[in-house]
């Protein structure tokens, strides 16, 4: 019977095309590489722990194809991402130090008064095609920042006191920038303003089609970058190539040009547990967004296989839960102006600082931090974590685990269970009761949520958990304010400036202020210290003053307890062994930020 | 049969516009919009959200926005896709021809498997061949899409032996034409397995009964009593006859393929339509979503009208005008 051959040469077809490809996997690329560029006479060494060899290539998975090269217009982590590494500032960050270093410029100064600041170009300096990088390119860059109909995300920062920077080129090395009032985050903000050659951005910004400028779908070789990478190849939901910028100013001690590797690899991967099959089977050299659970299967596995578990220490990501404090500020239909958001009734819980803190103190954050983080975490009171090298401060804490003290202050306020239904109930009969919001797509949040309940439990607060889809919560959050209380999280921009960063959350007006946002004037004396406060921040130069500021800051949030602070997990992070000068941190892109520095060391793919 | 075909696109203009409207109604009663997703960075302003909001013309009436669309969609623009600032037929295109081939070589493998596995049931029937062939066929009927699709990621990663997602290996370019061919294969093994397999249980019975019945007419006894072999009585004279009734089949399950490996598009990273509408819908891109619905639909409308022009051209009874 013909038919009955049918599955035995299935089977072999199966076998042949599996065993093709055994030999597919080609290693690193030969390290012949012969720098023909001459180097700018202002280049830049930085003091490397290794000194790299050219060559090979590093893989990292991404969970959605970049959007845009277009480093203005890009506003997702997936573009971001490609676009951190394509395009270069007149400053930098050095993640694991956690300072501004330079970038494009090689100094500036600051005049006495705080308001002048000279930054002074590289010589030298090229875009990935050759043509010069001037101070021309710094001004059409600031030019597109400030675009009213553009309006890119960067704009939020180029501005103090409501006003724009005044930017100016004496010459083609310089550029100078005034300010209305003295402005704290002046050089970071630099290191936001990617500059974008003017040679050939100025014609389609001039035409009215910036924001398609650069889309994906460019040519690699018309893409010109001002970046340490340029782009190799693009394919869309598949790889983004990149290979290095042959004009790039930063050396190693040798005088060598960086980065090291012929190419840096982005493949798409549908989501995190896809991610690790790759790295798993060898197809990824590093992941960055490992969960907690999954910490002891990796460092198991890094025992035994080629690549190591690195420890960056607590993360700079926040969670937390509040409770919705809004009040109507458009008079709707069944909706009066001035009236609170949430049952009159719960308001009044609400609102009292001393709920707040009873309903802080019922919760065991170390059973949290035992259970949905395995270990992994810590005990977190500010949006500056103890991740944060510059604005952690030890020395504010908050209304910690004290049952039985959670338990007295309830009772002082009147609530005591007056049917013995096991849940108190407020001096009108009305029992303790609220849902508690979180995102349905973020497991960990929804198992601490559960952990919540029951500790409120154990005090008395029937708290009732919902998960809701990310847009519903958003929604929620901002547009109908249709929520008792969420638990969410904030990350972290670079730099980690919880002030500069986090203005919108911060201050009483911001859209992010999330227990009662757009405040027209602040509510609560407590509130209108904290806008004080930020606005000290942001316009002295002077580092204690500062962090003074960011002390008090602090004091008030926790003494008020108008966020419930959560705990905080570490970040652990897998890079495969081969790869020398790998400097994971806390900070986004967690692996990648110093991807020029990193080099396949000699001889490790045979180990 | 040119008017009937000619009937049937124009008959498509309708369909696709209610689709539109349909899917434009849905996105709009969904709960947000494209600027949620930038809720949790905190460094953006409401004046910034404002200004997005006004440049993708978010801030007007719903039914403007519809019929803006709809007057766009007639002239040909599908629209601009918020997060990309690109044109939505333009991010689309990519998508649509992995997304063929994908279906193609599904095809290949259900048509491939059915067939002959119909057949051998069929002549072994009530054997024990016929029976493992029925069961195998139903558990794998049984087991969603999702955890086949995971099942053989894991299948992947654990023996090496096939890529864990993807469509092209890191070297592809590096590749000559058979290495290109072999690498493309492989990659695509376990989705076009997935998709493959599911209409596989259903299509391998409707062979195994149609030769069944086929077997029992009169010409296949008399064949049989003039003494020709039964392979020549079978693969000659009854699968021929028995293969019919599967032609109009095949454009259908095409359609069906199409919408059956979006799922696995996603498990296996398949750069198709699938995998840009879940981005899309994830991020509430509303353009193109309303352009990948768009597209799905349209070739599974193709999908229908290639099954009926091939049940025309298969049996001369049927004609269409």
């Amino acid at each position: 019977m013909r038919s009955s051959t049918i599955l035995p040469a299935a089977v072999a077809a199966a076998l042949w095309l599996a065993v093709a490809g055994c030999g597919g996997k080609t290693g690193a690329a030969g390290a012949g590489r012969v720098d023909t560029h001459p180097l700018p006479a202002d280049t830049m060494t930085l003091a490397l722990p290794e000194l790299g060899a050219y060559g090979g290539r590093f893989v990292i998975g991404q969970t959605g194809s970049p959007k845009t090269f277009n480093a203005m217009m890009a506003n997702e982590t997936s573009s971001n991402d490609v676009n951190g590494r394509l395009w270069a500032s007149l400053m930098d960050y050095d993640n694991a130090a956690m300072r501004d270093t330079f970038g494009l410029a090689k100094a500036y100064e600051m005049s006495a008064d705080g308001l002048t600041y000279t930054w002074h170009l590289r010589r030298g300096l090229s875009f990935s095609d050759g043509h010069p990088l001037t101070a021309e390119d710094v001004l059409f860059s600031f030019e597109v920042a400030y675009d009213e109909k553009l309006h890119p995300a960067v704009q939020d920062l180029l501005s103090i006191g409501g006003k724009h920077f005044e930017v100016s080129a004496p010459d083609s090395y310089t550029i100078v920038t005034r300010i209305a009032q003295p402005y704290a985050n002046m050089v970071g903000t630099m290191a936001s303003v990617r500059i974008l050659p003017k040679h050939v951005m100025e014609a389609p910004f001039r035409r009215g089609e910036f924001a398609s400028a650069y889309a994906v779908t460019t040519a690699p070789e018309s893409l010109v970058t001002s970046g340490a990478w340029r782009l190799k190849q693009f394919v869309q939901n598949e790889k983004t190539v990149l290979e290095p910028n042959p004009y790039w100013f930063r050396v190693d001690a040798r005088g060598r040009r960086i980065p090291y590797l012929d190419e840096l690899v982005y493949v798409i991967v549908p989501d995190q547990n896809t991610a690790a099959l790759k790295f798993t089977s060898g197809d990824l050299d590093a992941l960055d967004q490992v969960k907690p659970e999954d910490y002891k299967t990796y460092a198991d596995g890094a025992k035994a296989g080629d690549y190591t578990l690195y420890d960056v220490g607590p993360g700079l990501s926040t969670n937390f839960f509040w409770f919705n404090l809004n009040r109507v500020r458009e008079a709707t239909p069944g909706k009066r102006l001035g009236a609170t958001q949430v049952d009159p009734a719960k308001y009044r819980w609400f609102s009292n600082r001393d709920f707040r803190r009873a309903v802080s103190m019922a919760i065991d954050r170390e059973a949290i931090i035992r259970g949905p983080f395995f270990g992994d975490a810590v005990k977190n009171w500010s949006t500056g974590t103890p991740g944060n090298l510059t604005w952690y401060t030890p020395e504010v804490g908050g209304y910690d685990y004290d049952p039985a003290e959670a338990r007295r202050i309830l009772a002082d306020l009147g609530f005591t269970d007056r049917n013995g239904d096991g849940f108190l109930e407020d001096t009108h009969g009305n029992t303790v009761r609220f849902t508690l919001k979180t995102n349905s797509d973020n497991n960990l949040r929804k198992a601490i949520a559960n952990l919540i309940k029951d500790d409120l439990a154990r005090v008395g607060i029937d708290c009732v958990p919902a998960p809701v889809e990310f847009n519903t919560l958003m929604t929620n959050l901002r547009q109908d304010f249709q929520y008792e209380a969420i638990l969410l999280g904030l990350q972290t921009g670079v730099p980690p400036d919880p002030v500069g960063q986090g203005q919108n959350t911060l201050r009483s007006s911001g859209l992010t202020h999330f227990w009662n946002v757009k405040q027209p004037k602040p509510e609560t004396q407590a509130e209108a210290r904290i806008d004080s406060l930020v606005e000290v921040n942001l316009t002295t130069t002077d580092f204690a003053k500062r962090r003074a500021a960011w002390v008090e800051i602090q004091k008030l949030l926790n003494d008020e307890c108008f966020v419930v602070w959560l705990p905080t997990q570490i970040i652990k992070i897998p890079v495969r062994n081969k790869f020398g000068n790998v400097k994971p941190s806390v900070i986004a892109h967690r692996i990648l930020w110093n991807i020029e520095q990193v080099f396949v060391k000699p001889h490790a793919g045979r180990a | 049969m040119r008017t009937y075909v000619a009937r049937r696109l124009i008959q498509i203009v309708p369909l696709l516009l209610g689709i539109s409207a349909l899917t434009f109604l849905l996105l709009t009663l969904a709960p947000g919009d494209f600027l949620n997703t930038m809720a949790e960075n905190p460094a953006i302003s409401p004046e910034t959200l404002e200004a997005m909001r006004r440049n993708f013309g978010l801030d007007r009436p719903v039914y403007i926005q519809f019929l803006l669309y709809i007057g766009n969609l007639l002239r040909g623009d599908f629209g601009e896709s918020f997060s990309r600032h690109q044109p939505v037929f333009t991010v689309l295109r990519a998508g649509v021809a992995n997304t063929l081939v994908l279906a193609v070589a599904a095809a290949v493998v259900t048509w491939g498997l059915a067939i002959p596995l119909g057949v051998w049931a069929a002549v072994r029937q009530h054997t024990w061949v016929d029976r493992v062939l029925s069961f195998g066929a139903f558990v794998w009927l049984s087991v969603p899409e999702v955890l086949s699709g995971l099942l053989l990621l894991l299948f992947a990663a654990r023996t090496g032996w096939f890529p864990v997602g993807g469509m092209h290996s890191l070297d592809w370019d590096h590749l000559d034409f058979a290495g290109k061919t072999a690498d493309l294969l492989r990659h695509l093994a376990l989705p076009a397995i997935v998709v493959g397999l599911i209409p596989l249980a259903a299509r391998m019975r409707q062979m195994r009964a149609s030769l069944l019945d086929v077997l029992r007419l009169d010409y296949v006894t008399t064949a049989r009593a003039k003494g020709l072999g039964e392979g020549r009585v079978i693969f000659k004279h009854a699968l021929r006859n028995a293969i019919n009734p599967l032609i109009t089949l095949f454009g259908y399950t095409l359609g069906a393929l199409v919408s059956g490996s979006f799922v696995a598009e996603i498990i296996f990273s398949w750069p198709g339509l699938g995998r840009i509408t879940l981005d899309a819908i994830l991020t509430q891109d509303q353009y193109l979503v309303m352009g990948a619905v768009l597209m799905a639909s349209t070739m599974l409308i193709l999908g229908n009208l290639v099954a009926d022009l091939l049940l025309a051209a298969a049996d001369p009874r049927i004609a269409y005008d």
